[in-house]
C-alpha cells in the first residue's frame, strides 16, 4: 500500500473537490425546502449567476474580497425578487404546479444568463495566488481549502440560524405546520420569501467558491444541480448536515470508483448509492423518522 | 367567340409570365449553408458562418461567377442532426439552392450528406466526417482529416524522442474516435501507448485518473477533446506537476482556449491548419497570400482575424465557385463532376487535389502544431 499512497490521496483530493461543489448546491436546496416544502430546481442557475457575477465584478477592477459578498448579494436579491414576482402568486396551488415553475425559471434564467455574459466559458482566478499544496506525493489545489472553509463556516452559519435564532425557529415552524404558524402570527409568505434569498445567495456562493476550479458558462449549473440533488436526496431532504456529509461522500465515492475502478462506472455507482439509501432509510441518512401525511 | 380567345391568350401569357417569374428572378446561383448557430457547436457556427459570408461578398464584388451573383442562404442546425436534416432538405426543394456547405460535426455532416446524396446536390462539409469518394460521390470535405490531427504531432513526438504516451479519453464517441486513432499511428511513429483513462467531459476534476497514468511513467499524455475539458485537463496536470507535453484536439485553435489555458506552465500541443498562425507561413508558400488578405478583409469588417474554422468555410465557398466557372451551368451534377476534377487548388486550407477517390483534397504536411505560449499561440512543427 505505501507506494500506492500517492495515488490514494489524490482521489481523495479529487473527490473532496468535487465533493465541495455537491455539498454547497445541496445546501442551498434544503434551505427552500426546509422552509416551503418546495425543490427549487433553479438553484443551478443561482450557482451560475453568483459565479458570472463576481467573473464579472473582478474583470471591471472590483477586489476579489469585495466581489466575492457583492455578487452574493446581487443573487439574493434576484432569489428574492422570483419569490415574490412568480412564486408568490402561486402559493395556493399545489407543490407540483410550484416545482413546473422552479424549472420554468430555471430555463429563463440560463437564458437570461446566456444573453448577459455570452455562449462562452470564463475564468476567474483562485481566492488565493499560490501553488498547489503537495501532500505526501499528491497534490490539492489552495483553493479547495476555500471552499472546505467556507462550506464549514456556512454549515454553522445556518445551522446557528435554524437551531438558535427565533426568526430561523420561525421559518422552520412555518414548514412544519403553517396554519399553526400562522395562527402563532407568523408570516408564512415572508418565511418563504426569505429562504429564496437565503438558497440563492448559498447557491451563488458555491458558485463563486468553485468557479476557479471550472471553466464558467450559462449552462455549468445543471450538473451541479443534478449531483446537488442526489445529494440532497441522499441526506434527507430536510437535514443540512446530511446534505454535506452525502455531497462529500458522493464526490469521494465517485473518485475512488474512477481511480480504482473505472470512471464508467462512478454514475452508476452516484445512483446505486441513491437507490439503496431510498429503499433502506427513505428519509435520508440523517432524515428522522417523521411523518407529514397525517 | 374571338372575345373569348383573346381572354383566353390574356390568361395563357399572363400565366406564362407569372410562371417563368421565379425562374427569371433565379439569375443568382444559390448556395445552401448549415451552421450551428446554437447549441453544443455553437461557439464555431459564428465563425464559420462569417467566414462564408464574407467569401461569397468578396466573390461578388469581384463580379461573381460566370456573370452570375452568389447568394448564401443560411439555416441554423442547432448543432443536431435532425435539425439539419429538416435545414437541408428545405434548401433543396424550397430554396432550390445549387450546392449545400457548412456543419461541424459528423454527426450532423452525416444528415447533410444524406439529403444532398438522395437529391444529387453536392456537398462540402468542414468537419471530421471521413468522407468515402466511392460511396458518397456527392460528398466533399474542407478540413483536414482528423487522421492528421494525431499524426502531424505524433511526427512531432517522434522527432523529440517521445516514445511512451498515455490516453486519457473523454467518455463517449470522440473519445473513442481519439483512442482508436491514438492506437492506429502509435507504431508508424514509434509509440508505445503505456495505458489509457476515460473521463466524464462534465467533470469537476480529472486528478483521479491523472494520478493513476502517473504511475506508467509516460512521456507525453494525449487528450482527444475541445475546449474546457481539454483545458481542464492541461490545469489539472500542471496542479500535479506533470510537465509533460499534453496533445488536445484540432478543435482548440482559438482564441477562448488561449484565455482558458493563460498561466499554465506545461506544453499544450494543438494541431491547426495554417489560417490559425498566418505569421508562421513561409513567403515561398502559395496559401500565405490567400491567408493573408481574406484575413485582412475579415478583420476590416468584423474586427477579428479568420482563423482555422472559418478557413473551412471560405475554401467551400471558394470550391464550389470554381467548380460553377469550370462548368459554365449551375446544374448541380454537373458541378459535382466539376468539383471532382479540382487540382491544384490553392486554398486557405492547403492547395486542394480532388480526385475520384479523395474527396479531402488537402495532405498531412498542410496541418501545423501550435501551441499556446505567453497568450499568444507559437509554432512548432510546420
Amino acid at each position: 500500500m505505501g507506494s500506492n499512497t500517492p495515488e490514494l490521496l489524490q482521489f481523495l483530493f479529487s473527490g473532496l473537490t468535487a465533493g465541495s461543489i455537491y455539498a454547497l448546491i445541496a445546501v442551498s436546496l434544503v434551505i427552500v425546502y426546509k422552509v416551503s416544502l418546495l425543490i427549487c430546481f433553479a438553484q443551478g442557475e443561482f450557482f451560475v449567476i453568483g459565479a458570472l457575477t463576481m467573473v464579472t465584478l473582478v474583470s471591471k477592477g472590483v477586489p476579489m474580497p469585495l466581489a466575492f459578498p457583492m455578487a452574493v448579494v446581487v443573487s439574493a436579491g434576484l432569489g428574492a425578487a422570483v419569490e415574490r414576482v412568480l412564486i408568490r402568486p402561486l402559493r395556493n396551488s399545489g407543490v407540483g404546479m410550484l416545482i413546473v415553475m422552479t424549472v420554468a425559471i430555471s430555463l429563463a434564467l440560463r437564458g437570461s444568463a446566456m444573453l448577459i455574459w455570452g455562449k462562452e466559458s470564463h475564468v476567474l482566478p483562485p481566492f488565493s495566488s499560490g501553488h498547489p499544496i503537495n501532500i505526501l506525493g499528491a497534490t490539492l489545489q489552495p483553493q479547495v481549502l476555500w471552499i472546505v472553509g467556507i462550506t464549514c463556516v456556512v454549515l454553522v452559519a445556518i445551522w446557528l440560524f435554524f437551531e438558535k435564532t427565533a426568526s430561523g425557529i420561525a421559518l422552520r415552524a412555518c414548514a412544519e405546520n403553517p396554519l399553526g404558524a400562522s395562527l402563532m402570527g407568523i408570516s408564512t409568505g415572508r418565511a418563504t420569501f426569505f429562504s429564496w434569498a437565503w438558497g440563492s445567495a448559498i447557491g451563488a456562493l458555491a458558485g463563486c467558491a468553485v468557479s476557479p476550479l471550472l471553466f464558467m458558462q450559462y449552462t455549468s449549473g445543471v450538473m451541479p444541480m443534478v449531483k446537488g440533488f442526489i445529494a440532497m436526496s441522499i441526506g434527507g431532504l430536510e437535514s443540512i448536515a446530511g446534505a454535506v456529509v452525502a455531497g462529500y461522500l458522493l464526490g469521494i465515492a465517485e473518485a475512488y470508483t474512477i481511480g480504482l475502478v473505472s470512471s464508467q462506472f462512478s454514475d452508476p455507482l452516484v445512483f446505486t448509492i441513491l437507490i439503496l439509501v431510498l429503499l433502506l432509510r427513505p428519509n435520508g441518512l440523517f432524515g428522522g423518522a417523521k411523518r407529514r401525511d397525517i | 367567340m374571338k372575345r373569348n380567345l383573346i381572354v383566353a391568350l390574356v390568361v395563357w401569357v399572363g400565366a406564362l409570365l407569372i410562371w417563368a417569374g421565379p425562374a427569371k428572378a433565379a439569375d443568382t446561383y444559390k448556395i445552401g449553408g448549415i451552421f450551428p448557430l446554437t447549441g453544443s457547436l455553437s461557439w464555431l457556427g459564428e465563425y464559420k458562418k462569417k467566414g462564408a459570408e464574407l467569401k461569397v461578398e468578396l466573390i461578388n464584388k469581384a463580379g461573381g461567377v460566370n456573370g452570375h451573383k452568389l447568394e448564401l442562404i443560411s439555416y441554423d442546425d442547432q448543432s443536431s442532426p435532425e435539425t439539419a436534416s429538416g435545414a437541408a432538405q428545405r434548401l433543396v426543394s424550397k430554396d432550390q439552392v445549387v450546392a449545400m456547405i457548412g456543419t461541424a460535426s459528423v454527426p450532423v455532416s452525416a444528415a447533410v450528406a444524406a439529403i444532398g446524396a438522395k437529391n444529387k446536390i453536392p456537398v462540402i462539409v468542414g468537419s471530421g466526417y471521413e468522407v468515402d469518394a466511392a460511396k458518397e460521390p456527392f460528398l466533399f470535405n474542407s478540413a483536414h482529416r482528423t487522421d492528421f490531427a494525431v499524426a502531424r504531432p505524433y511526427q512531432y513526438w517522434q522527432s523529440k524522442g517521445i516514445t511512451k504516451v498515455a490516453l486519457l479519453m473523454p467518455i463517449g464517441s470522440l473519445g473513442e474516435l481519439g483512442s482508436a486513432l491514438g492506437r492506429k499511428y502509435a507504431p508508424t511513429y514509434g509509440i508505445t501507448i503505456v495505458g489509457e483513462e476515460k473521463f466524464d467531459i462534465k467533470a469537476p476534476d480529472v486528478t483521479a485518473q491523472l494520478a493513476k497514468l502517473r504511475t506508467l511513467n509516460p512521456q507525453a499524455v494525449f487528450s482527444f477533446c475541445t475546449g474546457e475539458p481539454a483545458a481542464l485537463v492541461a490545469r489539472n496536470m500542471d496542479q500535479m506537476g506533470m510537465k509533460i507535453p499534453v496533445l488536445v484536439s484540432h478543435g482548440n485553435a482559438n482564441p477562448g482556449f488561449l484565455k482558458f489555458t493563460a498561466g499554465l506552465s506545461l506544453p499544450i500541443l494543438v494541431p491547426a491548419g495554417r489560417s490559425a498562425l498566418p505569421e508562421a507561413i513561409p513567403d515561398s508558400d502559395p496559401c500565405k497570400k490567400v491567408i493573408v488578405d481574406f484575413s485582412r478583409a475579415h478583420q476590416q469588417k468584423y474586427g477579428e482575424p479568420a482563423n482555422y474554422y472559418s478557413a473551412e468555410m471560405v475554401d467551400a465557398v471558394d470550391l464550389i465557385a470554381a467548380g460553377l466557372k469550370a462548368t459554365g451551368s449551375d446544374d448541380p451534377v454537373k458541378l459535382r463532376d466539376a468539383i471532382e476534377k479540382i487540382r491544384g487548388f490553392v486554398g486557405m486550407q492547403g492547395i486542394f487535389n480532388f480526385s475520384p477517390t479523395d474527396h479531402h483534397g488537402t495532405v498531412l504536411s498542410d496541418m501545423m502544431v501550435i501551441t499556446p505560449k505567453d497568450g499568444k499561440w507559437t509554432l512548432l512543427l510546420k
